[in-house]
């Protein structure tokens, strides 16, 4: 038999040979001069930034490197020398995928592989691994032993919310039995070859510096951080090769235990390399071995139910009938009625059903999810009903989008194939609400309207309810409040990052308001949202209270001392690093640029959303860089120190526009100014300062006239 | 790597020992280091085992003028029937500690003072030498077991029953090599009737008869020790506690028990922790009443009570100098006659207990199964009473401390690793994870670290030394007596300790949750690593010889010592020894012992090496181990 020792150290020089190769060809081709970098990251070569602290530009400076990358495979015949031999192939591997991005910044274009993540890719982990909504991540390689296992092992996952990512053989064999894979689904065909692996850790160490903020070069506290916070883990199919078996081993030093059926040469290894013969049992096999513990709903419903589908496109053709808002009368509502009028568990569906409208027809439809409870608060109804979207989501072959009376809900052929009723939409809202809400909800029954009248009536009486719990809302403001909310549901990745909650101020991923913190802490009161008094106040216009610092600090285990709620320039509140928006001030102008997640494209700031987010995240404070939710900017608290959202002088216009009239409502009441939102500049307006300036001054900006922020 | 020196230090741990012993300078007290050089040099004779005084024609020495004795027996026969002579005491000492638990077994009783703690485990022994247990009163069986075991020590016919745990493969060795040990006693016996004068002066007879004598002991006397104490008191399982003289605390009533019997220190841990105790203690002005140990007793209460350990054999003298000890309670062996004397410097009682280890200047309270409880009370009382006495200008304790986890027996060890097996493709209860992790090389292989303290090397240096190395070399270590409390004081039982070790053994541990030293307990439980060896042998499917594992007692003293060096040798691990067992003399002994194509290699596929340079010991032990693994093709 082979050692495995032997089998790494094999496999790590092979991949060292062809990282060196793809280099010395690149070079030949570009010259060392030529620009190497990878689109949309703020991280360069992130793998060699990451674990050595080398930030590559050039393919010069990328040959430069290889040294360093050889040195970590030393050849002592310790576990220490198969680990690192282990993460240099990975570091390898990016190089190789690197040097075809030298060459054009789509490489991958036209193909089924996705290839490079983006920054903005990897921040979107962030919330849904806090929630556990991921509890995982594979990396499987290889074909399976059939198409149709293939098939049978990515739905097993994406039923229980893991993500995958695929590379070599197993992609055609999806492909071939026609399966979604991309990003949004969480199954992505991640490149034909096992460099591609090299994708996938540059990910990992990007998600690493982003919630975990570990400084670059520190080698032990990336693989501490994976270890203990990545719950990742690799499916190998036999035949695994030495090159395999290398990067094997730089996942085991990860963390990630690795499951295969290769027999040959191959040594079992308790938690890190595990040879189970039936692939068929690998995925019970894979969670045991990496400790992930799935929630599992039990959704009666005839379609696979995962957070997995959360992210899944219904296109027309495949359409078998629409829930449409905005053309007829539609909505979903979160109702409280008196405990004694409601039976749990009753599902009605009044109307006709799916299966009496004809394919491809667009239905109105009303969800009520009438619910009570002994600790029931009508506060809760929103946050509640804000879940349903996700709820409905994550059925297989059912799309939702928008709430209120604005949504439209797409039902797949193959789920009415499988028996999908109206009903179902109905035993998906009870099972998860009686399931996330148990505290508060004692019975909860669903009515669904599909008749013209019916959807008419309950969406005028929703609009009143929604009506005036936006009055409520409004009502709602920092002062007239007794308490805020810490959430540290983001420390299981940013130990030390904590969110102060407001009513004006919700947490910086945009998922939890005030109203959600109070939930929650309803819910769980020694869970991550405890109450924050606020007797002690030190300053009203920064924000600064004696009750916030000692609950950062508290919280923070230390980490943190002073944070303030309403400024940017003072102790501002740190970030997580799955923050919605990005903050930075624009020093010509004295305001602030603000860009989002979704947004790709270069501020005035000369920075993109990936450059201006790694300034900050990680628990770390950056005066002048804040991370927030998207609403926070339309709030009157918006760096309310600094003179408030009049400081605003860009957005990118997808953001502007979405938020428009509550920005122009703001602003109105703050400065009397009308159309604020037409003040501020986008990308079609301009990306560069001189641009910014000319602009501001064509409009006569508010900031024009403001003290300078420094 | 970080640096080790983060921990607690050999020259910390001087340190503390040199301001006791200025106390000790202080009150003219004499200490072991002052004995230490009154005694040096030693006899060069005594040294290399070539004096002979067992008739009285004698005491004859061999030198090159007078190559024989006065009956003509030549230096290599003087030299092992010494080394026999050493071996049989040893085995003696051991096997008459098995007995007494034996003894304590036979005389539990629901209700009483010595009570059964883990009837499962005396259900599957009672099963595994045939006695039904099918509707059995749970002591009715812990009598009829009991019995069967004391029988063990006087057996007639037959050999010892604990053998057919051995694989076998090491059984035939034994059978085929004449050692296959018979009645535990009559080991013993043969051996000093053996070396007799007129007897035996063949050497390789003597060495034969040593190795049997030995396995009586680690197959016979100390497993009856061992497997009836977890009986009795409860097989250990991981707990966390603290050693180092820091344990002791200056406001409490401070007791320390001392020697190698638990079934005098359970007791006294029993009331000591009585609410009426603690509340006497309270009235006579202490906070409360810390127990801590010294030596292998201390060992078996940290495994099963998480009692912390205040030091090992050679600081048995430093718990009286701290002047705050109120008792020192000791049972047997390894106890200093010293402690007499030097207690009466302090207020601290030295209160003997065993009619096998009366010394002078001792309150003699003797202790019997019967009568237990009610001594036991009556030394807690006496420690409490004299709290007042402290005379608070001599009270001085070093604030060194650390945390430990303690308490891995076989059944525990086999039980953490359950923790790292996969429901879908691994079987439960079996030392297979451990197999598996050596054999891809992730850990290079085990030592298990055993034995004493000695004046002749720096103490604990050769211990702490050693296991840093091999830990640095992703090579796990099982310990117990007192390198195991070297290992705890040096806080390289705390979990945290793995963050210093290899990368190989620091993922082992965190996976599993083990510190990287393992603390099997005291000496007697030798005997368990004996079952580790044999059950991973054939978990692993290989012979004992063959697994990358060797044995090491760095700083030895005691006869016991040189008796279990014997059974672990004869099981088929190498053994390195870091002082020379008085054979020196005997070329023809030493390649016996020693020799790599020796008498003893050829019988049990394993021998000594003796080394007195750590650093050279060291690599010896991880050339050992690799030449191991490249033999098996690992």
């Amino acid at each position: 038999m082979v050692g495995l020792f032997d089998r790494v150290f094999k496999g790590s020089d092979e991949m060292f040979a062809k990282a060196e190769e793809s280099v010395n060809k690149a070079v030949a081709d570009l010259g060392a001069d030529a620009p190497m970098t990878l689109p949309d990251t703020a991280y360069y070569l992130a793998c060699i930034y990451c674990y050595l602290g080398i930030k590559i530009q050039t393919l010069g400076e990328l040959k430069a490197a290889l040294p360093a990358v050889k040195a970590m495979m030393t050849r002592e015949y310790k576990t220490k020398d198969i680990f690192t031999s282990g993460v240099g192939t990975a570091i390898a591997a990016e190089i190789i995928e690197a040097c075809k991005y030298a060459y054009t910044s789509t490489p991958y274009e036209g193909t089924k592989y996705h290839g490079h993540f983006s920054d903005a890719e990897v921040r979107t982990l962030g919330v849904p691994l806090v929630t556990r909504d991921i509890p995982g991540f594979v990396v499987m390689i290889g074909p399976a032993p059939s198409a149709d296992e293939a098939v049978d092992m990515i739905k097993g996952y994406q039923a229980r919310g893991i993500f995958v990512f695929l590379i070599g053989g197993i992609i055609d064999q999806l492909e071939s039995k026609g399966i979604q894979m991309n990003y949004d689904v969480r199954c992505v065909p991640v490149g034909p070859d096992i460099w591609a692996v090299g994708h996938i850790i540059s990910l990992v160490v990007r998600a690493t510096k982003i919630f975990g903020n570990v400084e670059f070069g520190d080698y032990d506290g990336y693989n501490q951080y994976t270890f203990d916070r990545i719950f990742a883990f690799v499916n190998a199919y036999a035949p695994v090769d030495d090159i395999t078996v290398a990067c094997g081993a730089g996942a085991i030093q990860m963390g990630f235990p690795v499951i295969t059926n290769d027999t040959k040469d191959m040594w079992r290894v308790p938690k890190s390399l595990i040879i189970n013969e039936n692939t068929k049992d690998w995925i019970e096999t894979s969670l045991e071995a990496r400790d992930i513990k799935i929630k599992v709903s039990e959704v009666k419903i005839p379609v696979t139910y995962g957070n997995a589908f959360d992210g899944e496109i219904i296109r027309k053709a495949d359409m078998q009938i629409e829930v449409d808002g905005s053309r007829v009368d539609c909505c979903e509502f979160c109702k409280t009625v008196e405990l004694s009028e409601i039976e749990d568990h009753k599902i009605e569906v009044i109307g006709k059903d799916f299966d009496e409208f004809d394919v491809g027809a667009k239905i109105c439809l009303t969800i009520t999810a009438e619910v009570n409870g002994k600790d029931w608060q009508t506060d809760f109804e929103p946050v509640v009903e804000r879940k349903f979207h996700h709820f409905i989501n994550c059925a297989e072959g059912i799309m939702h989008t928008g709430q209120r009376d604005m949504i439209r809900i797409r039902i797949s052929k193959g789920a009415f194939d499988a028996g999908f009723r109206a009903k179902h939409l109905g035993e998906i809202l009870y099972a998860k609400i009686k399931e996330e809400y148990d505290a508060v909800v004692d019975k909860c029954q669903i009515k669904i309207y599909t008749t013209e009248e019916g959807c008419k009536q309950v969406r005028e009486e929703a609009n009143v309810t929604f009506a005036k719990r936006d009055e409520r809302l409004k009502s709602v403001t920092d002062e007239s409040v007794p308490n805020f909310y810490t959430c540290i549901l983001c420390q299981a990745f940013s130990p030390s990052h904590v969110c102060i909650v407001t009513p004006e101020r919700l947490g910086l991923c945009g998922a939890v308001s005030w109203f959600d913190a109070k939930a929650t802490h309803q819910l769980d009161p020694n869970g991550p949202c405890q109450v924050v008094t606020k007797d002690n106040c030190l300053d009203d216009r920064l924000g600064r209270y004696t009750d916030v610092d000692e609950a950062v600090n508290q919280y923070s285990h230390g980490a943190l001392e002073h944070v303030t709620l309403y400024s940017i320039m003072e102790d501002p509140m740190t970030s997580c690093g799955c923050f919605e928006c990005i903050c930075g001030i624009e020093p010509m102008s004295n305001g602030v640029v603000i860009t989002n997640r979704e947004h790709a494209g270069m501020t005035p700031l000369g920075m993109t959303f990936s450059e201006m987010a790694s300034m900050t995240g990680g628990g770390v404070q950056t005066p002048g860089f804040m991370g927030h939710g998207k609403q926070f900017i339309a709030s009157k608290k918006f760096i309310a120190a600094e003179g408030g959202m009049g400081r605003i002088v860009w957005l990118p216009k997808a953001l502007k526009d979405q938020l428009a009239d509550r920005i122009n409502a703001t602003a109105k009441d703050l400065y009397g100014i009308d159309n604020f939102a037409d003040m501020i500049a986008d990308e079609t307006i301009t990306t560069d300062v001189e641009g910014l300036m000319a602009f501001l001054t064509e409009k006569n900006h508010p900031v024009l006239g403001m003290e300078p922020m420094m | 790597m970080e640096n080790w020196d983060n921990l607690i230090t050999v020259e910390q741990m001087e340190e503390a020992t040199n301001s006791l012993l200025e106390t000790a300078a202080k009150l003219n007290a004499d200490t072991w280091q002052q004995r230490v050089k009154n005694q040096t040099p030693h006899c060069k004779f005594g040294e290399e085992g070539t004096c002979c005084r067992i008739c009285t024609m004698g005491p004859c020495r061999i030198t090159p003028k007078a190559p024989r004795g006065i009956c003509g027996c030549d230096v290599h026969g003087i030299v092992a029937r010494n080394y026999l002579r050493f071996t049989a005491g040893g085995a003696a000492t051991h096997s008459d500690h098995g007995r007494s638990i034996c003894h304590t077994l036979y005389n539990a009783k629901e209700g009483g003072s010595y009570q059964v703690k883990d009837p499962e485990k005396l259900k599957r022994i009672a099963k595994e030498w045939g006695i039904e247990t099918e509707g059995k009163d749970i002591y009715d069986l812990a009598h009829e077991t009991a019995e069967v075991a004391l029988m063990e020590y006087g057996k007639p016919f037959g050999f010892s029953r604990w053998t057919a745990r051995a694989p076998q493969h090491t059984q035939d060795l034994w059978n085929k090599a004449g050692i296959m040990p018979r009645g535990i006693d009559r080991e013993v016996s043969q051996s000093l009737h053996m070396t007799h004068m007129g007897c035996s002066s063949l050497p390789e007879a003597l060495v034969q008869q040593s190795l049997r004598a030995g396995l009586c002991d680690g197959w016979g006397g100390s497993m009856c020790g061992t497997e009836f104490s977890d009986v009795l008191f409860g097989t250990p399982k991981p707990l966390d506690t603290e050693a180092n003289i820091g344990v002791m605390e200056k406001d409490n009533v401070n007791i320390v028990v001392h020697g190698h019997d638990p079934s005098l220190s359970e007791m006294i841990v029993f009331y000591a922790n009585d609410p009426e105790m603690i509340a006497y203690a309270k009235e006579q002005g202490a906070k409360g009443i810390t127990i801590s140990g010294v030596c292998c007793t201390a060992n078996e209460v940290a495994m099963r009570h998480g009692i912390p350990m205040a030091g090992n054999f050679l600081q048995q003298e430093n718990v009286v100098l701290t002047g705050a000890c109120e008792a020192i309670v000791v049972d047997v062996q390894c106890i200093f006659p010293a402690l007499g004397p030097l207690s009466k410097c302090f207020h601290t009682k030295f209160i003997t207990t065993s009619p096998i280890a009366r010394m002078p200047d001792a309150e003699y309270i003797e202790f019997s199964d019967e009568t237990a409880a009610e001594k036991a009370k009556k030394i807690v009382k006496l420690a409490i009473e004299n709290f007042k006495n402290r005379k608070p200008e001599l009270v001085n304790i070093p604030q060194l401390k650390t945390k430990a986890r303690v308490g891995y027996s076989v059944e525990a060890i086999k039980k953490e690793l359950d923790g790292v097996c996969n429901s879908h493709v691994d079987d439960f209860g079996t030392l297979k994870p451990l197999a598996d992790v050596v054999k891809s090389g992730v850990l290079r292989g085990a030592v298990a670290m055993v034995g004493c303290n000695n004046p002749k090397v720096r103490p604990d240096t050769a211990h702490i030394g050693l296991m840093k190395k091999l830990l640095e070399n992703d090579i796990i270590l099982v310990v117990t007596g007192c390198s195991a409390q070297a290992a705890a004081k040096a806080g390289l039982m705390d979990p945290d300790a793995a963050k210093y070790c290899g990368e190989g053994l620091k993922r082992v541990c965190k996976l599993v949750g083990i510190p990287p030293v393992l603390h099997m307990g005291s000496c007697v439980d030798i005997s368990r690593m004996m079952i580790l060896a044999s059950d991973l042998a054939k978990d692993w499917g290989c012979n004992i010889s063959e697994l990358p594992l060797c044995g090491c007692a760095p700083e030895w003293m005691s006869e016991k010592a040189v008796s279990i060096g014997n059974y672990v040798v004869a099981t088929g691990i190498q053994t390195f020894l870091g002082v020379d067992p008085y054979t020196k003399g005997s070329d023809v002994v030493t390649n016996l012992l020693q020799g790599e194509n020796g008498m003893v290699q050829n019988m049990v596929e394993a021998h000594f090496t003796v080394d007195t340079n750590i650093d050279s010991l060291c690599d010896k032990m991880i050339n050992c181990i690799e030449d191991k693994r490249k033999a098996l093709g690992i």
